[in-house]
């Protein structure tokens, strides 16, 4: 099988081996679950609750009228015992539902919905109303992705199991025990968006599910989704960071580049996490809102790495030391995976809708450099995964040049990390142009302000 | 948990490759190190002292400025111990101790601290000290001895590349070189036996250094090989031996060990290849045309000057193809 893949990028250890062979666990009963009102890219949303309120799981607690809207849900039964800002994976500490769990077993789940019967509209609203979004570590609404303007016709949906973050092995676990639900909710895209073909991607370190995934998608074709047309294939991609990114993920798989500023859906592609599939097939099959989510709980600091369901808004501490052991060395904790995610202040973070690992590092590998001159070796240059050029990016936001920032292509930098990952001298490249992304922006707002008046 | 050390927060990726400046630097000095032993072996104690003065002379400057100025102490990640030992293997072994210093005090003051230091430096250091030692003392700097000769009892002799600039033909050179048939004079010229510059006459031993920062990914093959292919054509094309112009000056050596150098050299691919083009195109015309019989020194450092104009010339960024694209 020809192996595809996309220009730059870089090969982080893998340390998947960790977690890789350790089955899903479910822990389904914390002892309490805090829900932040806003887990997502889109719309702020509202409590629908107020304290004293018993809630049972699966009920919505939280929602808005904003175009982007998603509601959240009790992932447990119990009660409302306090509204108010809790340490969040974003650093953000926003407002989060705080419930009890009073020990109940009751769902308040949907009644299950035929997609392949209902109408386009029904299936829409349904993805909406269970409250699902990107589950890879966007958080971007699904039902959005799945609603693209006439004028922008889709013709191939992409199942994204690259997983091309480090240590992070929940995808290829899904994939692994889950298939047939993966591969239904791809079939439900399809249907949704009236396409034809579908790709499941996954890299070639995953290259043993070839077969559990081509059974997967026979069943289906022959199964609920037969006499569709569909075409669904299983692609291997090079093992590669970052791999799975949209953009890359897209170019790998048909060539195409999705135009600067623009979105998947502009190519003529739509790419969902395979997390976010399964989630998608739940929400039909068993009128399951996003209320239980899978991540890789590893690291170097980490005795028990292990892949983990859990009710969203499970604390980390609550499943320390009872599901997760850690080292006393333990120096780093991060929401995500190491070249991407988010490292928190506190264990007492909950997992949310988009966590899909949780890494524990220790004292030897969690380091911070200072950050030294550049000294213009060009190792960013080959490996920045949009071929743009970090080190003169770089120079040019030191310099407060934004037009030539914005030149160089700021706007366009998927902050994936790798510039940074491979520096040799340290040079806070990403860093630097997170910051540097939301001046630009700043400088050309008051710019275009300017030029109006 | 309160006793306990807090977590680290920073930015991601909250990895890194386990690669550094001082280690580039370190493989930079390895990769010197064959034509360094050659260059003592070829010519003595005059070799190992330039050698020596320069590098030492490099690191102390570098931490006197650095103290005077309060900037902060850079000697650990060894660029100056590169920039020492660069500078010694492209002088004449005879050079008066007290020059070394000189050139040493130009490179790594003038050229590199001046502008801020490492990363910072618009002209590479070495050729800067050195093209400043030629200008003020032109005698010495074309002064050269014959290979395995004290050079306290020597008397001086002409460079491969001074015999032709005179006038002299390729028999000539065979005759210096103590070959037998001009043919030979190729593979002399390959291995090193000929007087020169401390470290640039071996092209085997610079090639090997070369395969070595080629292996370990310290450089790219691009410029080297655009500005060895342009002098080859170019000198060609201008009716000279191209073989012989390749093998013989400093040509290699500029080629591998400076038209690579991070600083001072375009960081975009495109930019790479016209730097090289240019640097052999300068090179060829300063031989042929010019006062002195080597050019390779100021065809580096004339296109030094370009490398800002030459990182304009960006790839194409993802997402800039026009139209949707679809096959």
């Amino acid at each position: 099988m020809q192996v595809k893949t996309f220009k730059g990028g870089t090969h982080p250890p893998e340390k998947k081996e960790l977690a890789k062979d350790v089955p899903i666990e479910y822990h389904l009963s914390p002892k309490q679950v805090v829900i932040h009102l806003n887990q997502h890219t889109g719309a702020p949303n509202q409590p629908l609750v107020k304290v004293g309120d018993t809630v049972t799981r699966g009920q919505k607690i939280a929602s808005s009228d904003g175009k982007l809207m998603i509601p959240h849900h009790a992932s447990i039964c119990g009660v409302v015992k306090k509204i108010e800002p809790r340490p969040q994976a974003n650093l953000q500490d926003g407002v989060a539902i705080v419930i009890e769990a009073d020990g109940r077993t009751e769902e308040a789940f949907l009644p299950p919905l035929d997609p392949f019967s209902c109408t386009k509209a029904e299936a829409i609203e349904r993805i909406k109303e269970a409250g699902i979004v990107g589950m890879g570590g966007a958080g971007f609404p699904t039902w959005m992705k799945l609603s693209p303007p006439p004028t922008k016709p889709i013709d191939v949906v992409i199942a994204n199991g690259a997983e091309c973050e480090p240590y992070l092995t929940i995808d290829y676990r899904t994939l692994k025990e889950q298939a047939p639900a993966v591969v239904y909710g791809l079939g439900v895209c399809l249907q949704i968006l009236g396409v034809k073909r579908g790709i499941i991607a996954i890299e070639d370190n995953k290259i043993d599910l070839l077969p559990t995934l081509q059974e997967a998608v026979a069943r289906f074709l022959s199964g609920p989704g037969a006499g569709k047309g569909f075409d669904i294939q299983v692609s291997v991609l090079k093992t590669k960071y970052p791999q799975g990114g949209e953009k890359m993920l897209i170019t790998a798989l048909t060539g195409r580049e999705v135009p600067s500023g623009g979105l998947p859906m502009d190519v003529g592609t739509v790419v969902q996490n395979v997390g976010t599939l399964k989630a998608i097939s739940e929400a039909f099959l068993q009128g399951k809102p996003l209320i239980d989510r899978g991540f890789t709980a590893t690291g170097s600091a980490c005795k028990t790495p292990r892949n983990l369901v859990v009710p969203i808004g499970t604390v980390l501490s609550d499943l320390i030391p009872s599901v997760i052991q850690i080292e006393e060395d333990l120096r780093r904790v991060i929401f995500g995976g190491p070249m991407m995610g988010v490292s928190v202040p506190t264990l007492d973070t909950p997992i949310q809708k988009n966590t899909s690992g949780v890494v524990f590092m220790d004292s030897k590998e969690a380091l911070v450099y200072e950050e030294g001159n550049c000294i213009r070796c060009g190792r960013c240059m080959q490996a920045c995964s949009c071929r743009l050029s970090p080190a003169l990016l770089n120079e040019a936001i030191l310099a407060n040049d934004w037009d030539l920032a914005d030149k160089l292509g700021l706007l366009d930098c998927i902050e994936c990390g790798t510039c940074s990952y491979v520096c040799p001298a340290h040079v806070y490249l990403v860093q630097r142009f997170r910051v540097g992304k939301l001046t630009l922006r700043a400088v050309k707002a008051a710019k275009s302000k300017k030029g109006g008046n | 948990m309160a006793d306990k050390p807090r977590l680290l927060l920073s930015s991601s990726p909250s990895i890194y490759t386990g690669m550094n400046v001082q280690r580039l630097m370190l493989y930079v000095i390895i990769a010197l190190l064959p034509t360094t032993f050659y260059g003592v072996y070829l010519y003595g104690l005059p070799a190992l002292t330039t050698i020596l003065v320069s590098v030492g002379s490099s690191v102390f400057f570098e931490v006197v400025f650095r103290k005077l100025t309060h900037a902060k102490q850079n000697y650990k990640d060894l660029s100056a111990i590169v920039t020492g030992l660069l500078l010694a293997l492209i002088l004449p072994p005879s050079t008066p101790w007290w020059m070394t210093v000189l050139g040493a005090l130009a490179s790594i003051v003038v050229a590199k601290e001046f502008f801020g230091g490492l990363g910072y430096n618009p002209f590479n250091p070495a050729l800067v000290g050195r093209a400043i030692l030629l200008m003020s003392f032109p005698a010495a700097l074309t002064t050269w001895h014959k290979p395995f000769q004290a050079i306290a009892d020597a008397t001086t002799t002409a460079t491969p590349l001074n015999i032709l600039k005179l006038g002299g033909t390729l028999k000539d050179v065979a005759q210096s070189l103590g070959v037998a048939a001009p043919a030979d004079v190729y593979l002399t010229l390959f291995l090193g036996n000929r007087s020169g510059c401390i470290g640039e006459s071996s092209i085997l031993l610079i090639l090997i250094g070369g395969i070595f920062l080629l292996a370990t990914g310290t450089i790219k093959i691009i410029t080297p090989l655009s500005m060895i292919l342009t002098a080859f054509v170019f000198s060609l094309l201008l009716g000279m031996d191209p073989l012989f112009q390749v093998l013989s000056g400093g040509l290699v050596f500029g080629a591998v060990f400076m038209a690579t150098d991070y600083v001072s050299t375009p960081l975009t691919p495109k930019g790479k290849i016209l730097f090289g083009v240019g640097a052999g195109i300068i090179t060829m015309l300063i031989r042929k045309f010019g006062g002195f019989p080597e050019g390779t020194s100021y065809g580096i450092l004339i296109m030094n000057a370009f490398t800002p104009y030459l990182n304009t010339l960006v790839t194409k960024k993802y997402g800039y193809i026009s139209g949707r694209n679809n096959p």
